[in-house]
């Protein structure tokens, strides 16, 4: 299984991140899908998308909203990237469509042929069990518009991923409440960092904290 | 409704000194000496109960109404400056024929103008009795080399309403017997100007803005509408009709001047009257015809028609009445106006190009003091470059919605007419396509569905021979081109459908390699930077006339509780949401409809974005 969580940040904070993705990637032109959260300005997010990733010489690139109708075609050929991206937004959003337009099921069958997912913020929260950490800290959380009550998401990992995250108390008392309930791990990056998943190995990039078991942990 | 908490009570003198430039606004206006044949004078006295229910503050500070560091927030004094200038009624002639009294300090000072135009709908046809038949002109405005025109819509009923003279009286403003010729405006009518006009702006189609919106009692509302130059042809079509020469030379040279001043023109004042007047046909003649061609390619249906009247001299959008932008090209919708109906897309370049022969007749009798009849210039060269220019601008707009830059969409031009011109037909050729279900009726006309949408087979057509590298098979090319009006039948795979389908792709795939060839580039970075642009011009969701209806009723039935700065807010985001041009960088990394709105405003965005997703492909 190959994957890459990116906090948050553009092209410069993530340029070690996208080394590493690039280092991952065993063809010689690889073709990018990228998958918006939704398709309110994705066109201008798509293009900030192939700006990041032309300097790596990557020359193929599609574009790929599921919160609007789309044709099988397209679709097809998406789940023959090398690499597919999903992007950053709403996440309750995000994952109302990806369950209506059955492209969950698309996704972890892409992932268990080999295929190398990414996903920023919204996107790499998508890989965890649950979107649980997109209603968190409450200050500052994902509306729920759509008032999804299903929050399963792909479930590719076992622990929990929170984004954008600033080392400060007020978003660890509710961090280790959650650790302290679910029990699973979670990983809390600010933008820059991230983590990256290549088979058994896991990565840390940037400066990361484990929060489990109510208990938190400076891993970088 | 503005909160319980009381506002600061401002006076009159505080509001003026805050904000002097709208002194300047005061019915005063160069056409009103310029040209006394063309308008009506009235007194104007103030409207009391109005409410500030929306102001353009871009539009302000671009006018220099207010400070370019202003804050987007209405304070009482700029509140009180606006309702001072622009709530207004006219002391009609009803007013005066039935003894109206007014206060005195109600009555302003100086009078405002209607200005008489041509309009088909008034049964003289020759001006004498039509033109702003609810408008008055609140003046000029001068900032940073440009003038702009002000008038309001909805401050009374004029002599110049079509029902004063199909019903041969006058009546009182607001008179509910008579709907249009009442005098009045509504809320709902600025709103669907204001966001229509604001994403064409947005785009780069010349249209009048909405700078204010006052409304009172029962929805009835003043518009204040800007622009460089509010001058239409009908203004100029009214005199010749009569054969006023005095009157149209007035008009000739009042809007002359003002397109000099404003830097539009190069200053020809100075010039012999033949070469100023020639200069003013071919700006005519190049204007009508881009701006033809624009509306056939944007699917922008304009109501043209003989009289000049929905249009402005320099090829902008005024009254939105009528306007519409189809998602597909439903090149047979006809406007249902009871009696008649309107032209449809398609016949807009035959009254484009009636208009231009209108202003050959007029030149000439400019130039030579004498009105020949409008038959005589039938073959006016001016009409042979018309065409010249509506054919190169065609080309032109469909290489720039394949997503071509534009350097590069004129190269092509220049360099490969014949494979351009290929590939123009085997588009129009799906463009044009209808379906099998015919013509029927729909809420404001006829219309016959277009089975195609260009828009989706623009967008995804270059991803996918980025990715695959060969050409689509015909199901695939149907399943992706085909839009939500298409019957089984219309999508049948003929051998003219399939040749087609080959053309286009093939066509296509000739310009992209043409161009790289041109450019020394490789087929796949022009098909990259093709996807780039296209995937914003071609954008899945663009608003709609329908959508645009639909987004009105939604903010209409929020607006009680929204302040004249959300709604701003709300058009802002909207207008920057359907920003079609590639050529504009646009903000955004992780974008929420309105990310840094708040709540109750992101939610409306989303509304309004599912409306325009809802409607795309419609009317």
């Amino acid at each position: 299984m190959k994957l890459v969580l990116y906090s948050g940040g553009d092209a410069r904070a993530n340029r070690v991140l996208d080394d590493e993705l690039m280092r991952m990637v065993e063809v010689k032109n690889p073709l990018m899908a990228y998958i918006p959260a939704s398709s309110y300005l994705s066109e201008i997010e798509f293009q900030h998308f192939v700006d990041q990733y032309r300097r790596f010489r990557v020359k193929r690139f599609l574009h790929f909203p599921v919160d609007v109708p789309f044709d099988r075609t397209l679709f097809r050929e998406v789940l023959k990237a090398d690499i597919i991206h999903l992007g950053g937004g709403n996440t309750f959003h995000f994952l109302l469509w990806l369950r209506k337009t059955k492209m969950l099921e698309a996704l972890r069958d892409y992932v268990h042929h080999g295929g190398i997912l990414t996903g920023l913020s919204a996107g790499a929260i998508m890989m965890t069990p649950d979107i649980t950490t997109a209603a968190m800290p409450s200050f500052d959380r994902d509306e729920n518009h759509d008032n999804i009550k299903n929050l399963e998401s792909l479930g590719l990992l076992e622990f929990d991923f929170f984004p954008h995250y600033k080392n400060s108390p007020r978003y660890d008392t509710e961090f280790r409440k959650l650790t302290r309930k679910n029990k699973r791990m979670l990983y809390a990056c600010p933008d820059g960092a991230g983590i990256i998943i290549d088979g058994e190995r896991k990565t840390f990039v940037g400066p990361t904290w484990l929060f489990q078991d109510g208990k938190k942990l400076a891993l970088n | 409704m503005v909160g319980s908490v009381k506002k600061p009570q401002v006076t009159e003198d505080e509001a003026r000194k805050s904000y002097p430039m709208f002194q300047k606004i005061n019915g005063e206006h160069p056409f009103k000496t310029q040209v006394p044949d063309g308008r009506v004078e009235y007194k104007v006295r103030t409207k009391k109960g109005g409410k500030v229910v929306f102001f353009h503050f871009d539009l302000a500070k671009e006018m220099g109404l207010i400070p370019k560091d202003h804050p987007a927030v209405l304070n009482p004094e700029l509140e009180k400056q606006i309702l001072e200038t622009f709530s207004l009624q006219i002391i009609n002639e009803w007013d005066v024929e039935n003894n109206i009294k007014f206060p005195e300090d109600e009555i302003r000072p100086n009078t405002y103008m209607a200005t008489r135009y041509l309009q088909l709908q008034h049964p003289d046809k020759s001006g004498r009795t039509s033109g702003d038949g609810r408008t008055i002109w609140n003046g000029h405005i001068r900032h940073q080399g440009t003038t702009w025109d002000i008038s309001s819509c909805g401050t009374g009923g004029t002599r110049l309403s079509p029902a004063v003279n199909i019903q041969k009286k006058y009546f009182q403003t607001g008179d509910p017997s008579v709907s249009y010729g009442c005098g009045c405006s509504e809320t709902g009518e600025g709103l669907e100007t204001l966001f229509f006009s604001e994403v064409f702006k947005k785009n780069r189609v010349k249209t009048e803005r909405l700078l204010v919106t006052v409304e009172y009692d029962k929805g009835l509302a003043i518009n204040v509408r800007a622009y460089q130059n509010l001058l239409r042809p009908s203004h100029f079509f009214s005199h010749l009709k009569q054969g006023n020469y005095k009157a149209l030379k007035q008009v000739a040279d009042c809007y002359t001047e003002r397109e000099v001043i404003n830097g539009n023109w190069p200053d020809v004042r100075s010039k012999s009257p033949t070469e100023r007047y020639n200069y003013l046909l071919d700006q005519v003649s190049k204007t009508f015809a881009e701006t033809a061609a624009r509306f056939e390619d944007e699917y922008i249906f304009c109501w043209l028609d003989w009289d000049g009247d929905n249009i402005l001299m320099d090829g902008g959008i005024i009254d939105y009445g009528s306007i519409r932008q189809f998602g597909l090209f439903h090149s047979e919708y006809r406007y249902d106006d009871v009696q008649r109906f309107s032209t449809t897309i398609l016949e807009q370049k035959q009254k484009a190009k009636y208009i231009v022969q209108c202003f050959a007749q007029i030149t000439d009798f400019l130039i030579k003091k004498k009105k020949r009849p409008l038959a005589d210039f039938k073959n006016h060269p001016a009409l042979k470059r018309f065409e010249e220019t509506f054919e190169k601008t065609k080309y032109q707009n469909v290489l720039y919605k394949v997503g071509f830059k534009e350097k590069y969409a004129q190269e092509l031009f220049k360099a490969h007419l014949n494979d351009v011109r290929v590939f123009r037909r085997v588009f129009t050729w799906f463009e044009r396509a209808k379906s099998v279900r015919g013509t029927y009726k729909v809420a404001d006309g006829i219309t016959r569905d277009a089975v195609f949408c260009m828009r989706d087979i623009l967008r995804e057509l270059p991803q996918l021979y980025l990715t695959r590298g060969e050409l689509l098979k015909p199901d695939e090319f149907i399943e992706i081109i085909r839009s939500s009006y298409a019957k089984k039948q219309d999508l049948q795979l003929t051998p003219m459908m399939l040749k087609q389908i080959k053309r286009f792709q093939v066509a296509y795939l000739n310009l992209v390699d043409l161009c790289a060839k041109d450019q020394k580039k490789e087929r796949h970075q022009l098909l990259l930077d093709i996807t780039m642009r296209s995937s914003v011009i071609n954008k899945y969701d663009r608003v709609t006339g329908d959508s645009i209806t639909y987004v009105v009723e939604k903010v209409s039935k929020c607006r009680p509780r929204l302040k004249a700065e959300e709604v701003f807010q709300i058009m802002s985001e909207f207008a920057h949401y359907q920003t079609l041009d590639p050529d504009l960088r646009a903000k955004t990394s992780e974008v929420d409809p309105g990310d840094n709105s708040p709540s109750r405003q992101k939610n409306i965005l989303r509304d309004m974005a599912g409306i325009v997703r809802e409607c795309r492909e419609g009317l």
